[in-house]
C-alpha cells in the first residue's frame, strides 16, 4: 500500500521545509494556484471521496461547497488540531513530523473557499507540536507559501497558530470556534452552521489535521488515484492509533476496508503474553466497544464499523485483554466525560456525572440490580438531546459497556465487589 | 410579510416566516415549556425543555431554535416529547435542593410549575447532591444561590445583550458550572434586578423582597411605575395593604420586559412614610388637627384674596387631578401661575435604556391638562424665591428639597401670607403651611398618566388609603363645587371622559379603551 498520510514522516528532519520540498512538498499548491480555479480545487476534493477524519466522516469537498461564494463577510479556514479524544494521537504525529503538509493543506482549502485568514487551533497540551508548527509557519512565510501574493499568484493568506487552554470540548468544531473567538469553549446551537455562520459569525470551514494533510496529495496525484483506494464509500487511507494491551502499539496508516481482526493480530502483533482479547474500542473513547467475538469480519471503514454497531470515529483503537475489568473501564471513560462536559445542556451536564457516580458504585460493590437499567435509561435520555455530539459521545460507550458485558456488571453487583481485583 | 402554514398538535397554524416553532405555537395558544429561551435574549438552546417531535426528523428538536417552516408537522404532546421533558426535569432536579418550603422562589418557580405539569415522578437519584455556593451577594439588590441554579444563562445573556455591563459569567465546566461575578465587579448596574425577574428558579432573588412574604399571598394590580416619565408598566404587588414589590409588566411599546432598579424600589420612599390622619390648620403655636369642612373653608377663604399666587402640582398627580386643579385655580384667580414639578438629571448609557431624565411620571400629562402656565417649574421656583407670590398651593411635593439654597426657601415659604400643602405626610414644606390636607399616593388611586412620549396609561389603586386621607382629585372636586363650579364628573373615569371632550389630544379616548397597555395620544396616535 502506498502511504499517503505517513508518506514522509520517517525521513530525518521531515518537519523542515527543505526536506518537505525535496519530497515534492508545495508542488500541489503551485499547481493549484497556477493551473486551477478555486472551484476546481473543491471539485477535485469532492471527486476524491475524501471524508473528514475528525470523527464524523463528513465529505470534505461537500463541506467546502457549502460556503457561500457571494457572502460579503470574510471567510475562514480553521484547522482543528485540538486532538483530545482518549486513545487518539495521530494528529500529534503529523503535527510534529509533517507540519508543512498541514500548512499546504490549509492553503489549498483556503484557496478553494477564497479565505484570506486561516487558523490552526492546537490543543494546549501539545506544546512541542505548537513549537514545530510555529517554526514551519515562519519557514512557509519566508518562502512565500503564506502571506501576500503567494507564489506570485495574487492570492493572499494569513495563517495564525492558536493554542487552546485544555478542554476536550474545544475539539467540537463550534466549541472550538467559540474558544477561538475568545469566549468559553461552548458549542453553538445549530442552525446556523459554521459554513455560513462560523468564526465571528462568518462563513467558516473547520477541517481536521489528518483531512488537510490528504488534500495536497489529492491535488498533486489526482482525485481518481485517491478514489481508487479504499472501499466504495470510504476512500483512501486512515490513521489508526493503537494503544492498550497490544504488542505493537503506535500509529498505523491503513487502507480503508482492511480487515480489523487481521490488523490487530498481524499488523499490531496481537495481545501480549497468553492473554486473550476481551474487547476493543475502535474509534476513541466515545465510540461503542466491540467484544472480541464481534470483530470477525469487521473492516476498517465507516460503513463496516457502523454495521458492527460502532463507529470509526477518530481511529483511536483501544485494546483490552481479559485482565481488564470492564466496569472499571466504563467508569474511567464515564469519569472522563463527566469531567469534560461543557456544562451547557441539562442532560449532558447532569447526566454524565450521574452515570459516573453509578459506575463508581458498581465498581465498589455498592450498587443494586436496578442500577444497570438506570444507566441505560440515563444514557438514552442524553443521547440525541444535546446541542453538540458530546452527549452522544458520553452516552454511547456507557450503554455499550453494559450491554456487551452485562454478566460482568451483574457479578459486581451480586458479589458486592470487583471480581477481577 | 410571507406567511407559513404548519401543523402543531394536529392544528393548522399560520404564522409569519422567520418565527421559531416556540413562538408560532405560543401565538396559537400552545404552550411549549422552556427555561433558557427568552424572547428578548439570544437563543441559548441549553435547557432542552422545549424539545418537540417534528415529522421526518429522527431526533427531537428544540422548539426555541427551529424555524417554523411551510408544511412542517410538529408534535408537542407525543409520548416521545413528554418522556424527554420528564427526563430533562429529572436532570435539572438531581442536584437541586428540594427544600421548596424555605425557598423564596416557591410559588413562582418554573421548576415547581413544570414538575407539576410535566413530570410528577419520584427521583431515581440516590447519589450525593453536588454542593454549590449559597447566599452569595452579587450586588446591592441581588443574591445568588448556586445550588438552585439551572445554568440557563438568562442572567448572563441579559447582562451581555441588554445592559452590555457583563458582570456575570459562567465559571467551570460540567456540573461544576456555576454563575459568578467577574473578578472586581459587582452587579450594581441600574437595571440589575431584571436578572431576578428573568431567573426562572430561585437562584437569583431580590434582597429587598425575599423572605418578606410568600408570593401566593400577594395581590397583583397592573399599574404604572411612578419613578419617571418613561411610564414602565408594572404589577404592584401588595400584602396586608402594603406594597411588597414592583414587577415589570410586558409592554413592547414602553418598557418591553424590563424595569429599572430606581423605579422598582421608588415605592419605599413614596409610601413608607408616617401618614397624616386629618387635615391640619395653623393656629397660635402651630398646626392642629381640624375637620375637612373647616379645612376646605380655610383654603377657599385663604386663596380667594386677590393676591398673586402659585399652584404647584406634583409630577405624580394624575391627568384627572391636573385637569381639576387647573379648573380650580382658574376659578380662584384670573391668571394663576401653575406648574408641575419637573427637573432633569444626567443619565448614564445603561440608565438611558429605560429611564427618563426626570422623576415626574406625569409631567407631560399635567402639561396637556393645562397645568403649566408659568414657563416651567424652574421659573416658578425662581419667582417664588424672588417673592413674586403671596400665596401658594403645593401638591404632593416637598418644595424645600428642590431648592439649592434650602434656608432661603424655608424663609420664603415662611413669609407667604397663605400656604396650602396637600401631601401624604408632614414634609418640611408642609410644616410651614397654613393648611395641610392629607392626601393619597400613586398606589392608592385610580387615574391616568401620560408618559414622556405621549402614551396615556392607567394607574390603578392597589392599596386602601388610610382613614382621614382623600385623593387629590376628591379634594379638588370638593373645593371646585364649594367654590360654586357646577361639576357633574366625580370619579376618575368620569373626569377622564370630560378630558376627552375638552382636551384635543385626548379627544375620543375612554378609560376602558386605555386598557392595561395604554394608548398613544394626539398626533402620535398612528404609532401605537
Amino acid at each position: 500500500m502506498e502511504k499517503i498520510l505517513l508518506r514522509s514522516i520517517d525521513i530525518p528532519d521531515s518537519h523542515t521545509l527543505q526536506v518537505y520540498e525535496s519530497c515534492g512538498g508545495y508542488r500541489a499548491l503551485r499547481k493549484a494556484l497556477k493551473e486551477m480555479s478555486p472551484e476546481q480545487v473543491t471539485e477535485e476534493v469532492k471527486a476524491s471521496g475524501l471524508r473528514g477524519r475528525g470523527g464524523a466522516g463528513f465529505p470534505t469537498g461537500m463541506k467546502w461547497g457549502f460556503v457561500p461564494k457571494d457572502s460579503p463577510k470574510p471567510k475562514y479556514v480553521v484547522c482543528n488540531a485540538d486532538e483530545s479524544e482518549p486513545g487518539t494521537f495521530k494528529d500529534r504525529l503529523l503535527i510534529e513530523r509533517d507540519p508543512h503538509a498541514i500548512i499546504e493543506g490549509i492553503v489549498l482549502a483556503s484557496y478553494a473557499i477564497q479565505s484570506h485568514t486561516a487558523f490552526i487551533y492546537i490543543r494546549g497540551e501539545l506544546a512541542y507540536g505548537a513549537k514545530v508548527l510555529e517554526a514551519a509557519l515562519q519557514e512557509a512565510y519566508r518562502a512565500g507559501y503564506l502571506g501576500k501574493n503567494i507564489l506570485a499568484s495574487g492570492y493572499d493568506l494569513e495563517l495564525i497558530l492558536h493554542r487552546g487552554a485544555g478542554a476536550y470540548i474545544c475539539g467540537e468544531e463550534t466549541g472550538l470556534l467559540s474558544s477561538l473567538e475568545g469566549g468559553r469553549g461552548w458549542p453553538k446551537v445549530k442552525p446556523p452552521f459554521p459554513a455560513t455562520h462560523g468564526l465571528f459569525g462568518c462563513p467558516t470551514v473547520v477541517n481536521n489535521v489528518e483531512t488537510l494533510v490528504v488534500v495536497p496529495w489529492i491535488i498533486d496525484q489526482g482525485a481518481s488515484r485517491y478514489a481508487a483506494t479504499g472501499t466504495e464509500k470510504s476512500k483512501g487511507t486512515k490513521l489508526f492509533c493503537v494503544s492498550g494491551h497490544i504488542n505493537k502499539p503506535g500509529v498505523y496508516e491503513v487502507e480503508m476496508g482492511y480487515p480489523f481482526k487481521r490488523f490487530l493480530e498481524e499488523d499490531c502483533g496481537g495481545v501480549p503474553g497468553r492473554r486473550q482479547l476481551k474487547g476493543v474500542i475502535p474509534g476513541g473513547a466515545s465510540m461503542p466497544v466491540l467484544r472480541a467475538d464481534e470483530i470477525d469480519g469487521v473492516q476498517m471503514d465507516y460503513e463496516s464499523m457502523q454495521a458492527a454497531g460502532t463507529l470509526l470515529g477518530s481511529g483511536g483503537v483501544i485494546v483490552m485483554d481479559d485482565s481488564t475489568c470492564m466496569v472499571k473501564a466504563a467508569w474511567n471513560i464515564a469519569r472522563f466525560f463527566a469531567h469534560e462536559s461543557c456544562g451547557q445542556c441539562s442532560p449532558c451536564r447532569e447526566g454524565c456525572h450521574w452515570m459516573e457516580k453509578i459506575f463508581a458504585r458498581i465498581e465498589k460493590g455498592e450498587a443494586d440490580s436496578g442500577d444497570l437499567d438506570l444507566i441505560l435509561n440515563i444514557s438514552g435520555n442524553i443521547m440525541g438531546r444535546t446541542i453538540c455530539p458530546f452527549g452522544d459521545a458520553a452516552a454511547m460507550p456507557a450503554a455499550a459497556f453494559i450491554k456487551k458485558y452485562r454478566d460482568e456488571f451483574e457479578e459486581h453487583i451480586t458479589e458486592k465487589r470487583c471480581p477481577l481485583r | 410579510m410571507d406567511s407559513v402554514k404548519l401543523t402543531i398538535d394536529g392544528r393548522e397554524i399560520v404564522t409569519t416566516k422567520g418565527k421559531k416553532i416556540i413562538q408560532a405555537a405560543a401565538e396559537a395558544g400552545i404552550a411549549i415549556p422552556y427555561y433558557c429561551y427568552h424572547p428578548k435574549l439570544s437563543i441559548a438552546g441549553n435547557c432542552r425543555m422545549c424539545l418537540v417531535e417534528i415529522e421526518k426528523m429522527p431526533r427531537l428538536q428544540i422548539a426555541c431554535n427551529t424555524d417554523a417552516l411551510e408544511g412542517m408537522v410538529v408534535l408537542t404532546q407525543s409520548l416521545k416529547v413528554s418522556e424527554a421533558r420528564k427526563s430533562v426535569m429529572e436532570f435539572l432536579l438531581i442536584n437541586h435542593p428540594l427544600d421548596c418550603p424555605i425557598c423564596d422562589q416557591a410559588g413562582e418557580c418554573w421548576l415547581q410549575d413544570y414538575y407539576m405539569q410535566h413530570d410528577l415522578s419520584d427521583s431515581r437519584f440516590e447519589e450525593r447532591k453536588e454542593p454549590d455556593r449559597k447566599r452569595e451577594i452579587f450586588g446591592p439588590y441581588v443574591v445568588f444561590d448556586g445550588e438552585r441554579c439551572i445554568k440557563c444563562t438568562r442572567c448572563v445573556r441579559f447582562l451581555q445583550e441588554v445592559t452590555h455591563t457583563e458582570e456575570l459569567a459562567v465559571l467551570n465546566r460540567s456540573d461544576d458550572s456555576t454563575i459568578t461575578l467577574f473578578p472586581g465587579k459587582i452587579l450594581d448596574n441600574p437595571l440589575s434586578v431584571n436578572v431576578v425577574d428573568i431567573c426562572p428558579v430561585g437562584a437569583l432573588t431580590d434582597r429587598d423582597f425575599r423572605f418578606k412574604v410568600r408570593v401566593w399571598y400577594l395581590q397583583k394590580t397592573p399599574s404604572i411605575c411612578p419613578g419617571c416619565s418613561t411610564g414602565c408598566n408594572i404589577s404592584v404587588e401588595t400584602y396586608q395593604n402594603r406594597i411588597a414589590r414592583f414587577k415589570p409588566r410586558v409592554n413592547e411599546a414602553v418598557n418591553s420586559h424590563w424595569l429599572c432598579d430606581e423605579g422598582r424600589y421608588c415605592f419605599h420612599a413614596l409610601t413608607e412614610v408616617e401618614r397624616l390622619s386629618s387635615p391640619l390648620i395653623r393656629q397660635e403655636g402651630g398646626l392642629v388637627p381640624t375637620d375637612w369642612e373647616a379645612a376646605f373653608w380655610a383654603v377657599l377663604f385663604g386663596l380667594a384674596k386677590a393676591e398673586p399666587f402659585a399652584g404647584l402640582l406634583s409630577g405624580r398627580n394624575t391627568n384627572e387631578e391636573a385637569f381639576l386643579f387647573g379648573k380650580l385655580m382658574k376659578r380662584l384667580s384670573p391668571e394663576p401661575a401653575l406648574e408641575v414639578v419637573y427637573r432633569e438629571r444626567e443619565l448614564t448609557d445603561v440608565e438611558k435604556i429605560l429611564k427618563s431624565p426626570d422623576r415626574s411620571p406625569n409631567f407631560r400629562g399635567a402639561r396637556d391638562m393645562g397645568a403649566s402656565t408659568n414657563g416651567g417649574f424652574e421659573t416658578l421656583l425662581e419667582g417664588l424665591l424672588q417673592g413674586k407670590f403671596r400665596n401658594a398651593y403645593v401638591i404632593g411635593e416637598d418644595l424645600v428639597s428642590y431648592a439649592a439654597d434650602k434656608e432661603k426657601m424655608l424663609s420664603v415659604l415662611e413669609r407667604l401670607s397663605f400656604l396650602v400643602v396637600q401631601d401624604t405626610h408632614l414634609t418640611p414644606t408642609a410644616k410651614l403651611a397654613h393648611v395641610v390636607l392629607p392626601s393619597t399616593h400613586f398606589g392608592e388611586k385610580d387615574g391616568t398618566y401620560t408618559n414622556r412620549k405621549g402614551r396615556v396609561q392607567r394607574l390603578n389603586a392597589a392599596l386602601v388609603p388610610p382613614p382621614g386621607a382623600l385623593h387629590d382629585w376628591q379634594i379638588f372636586a370638593r373645593l371646585l363645587s364649594d367654590a360654586g363650579e357646577e361639576i357633574s364628573y366625580r370619579t376618575p373615569a368620569e373626569i377622564f371622559q370630560q378630558i376627552s371632550q375638552e382636551i384635543p389630544r385626548y379627544r375620543g379616548l375612554s378609560f376602558s379603551e386605555i386598557g392595561e397597555l395604554g394608548v398613544q395620544t394626539g398626533d402620535d396616535r398612528s404609532h401605537p
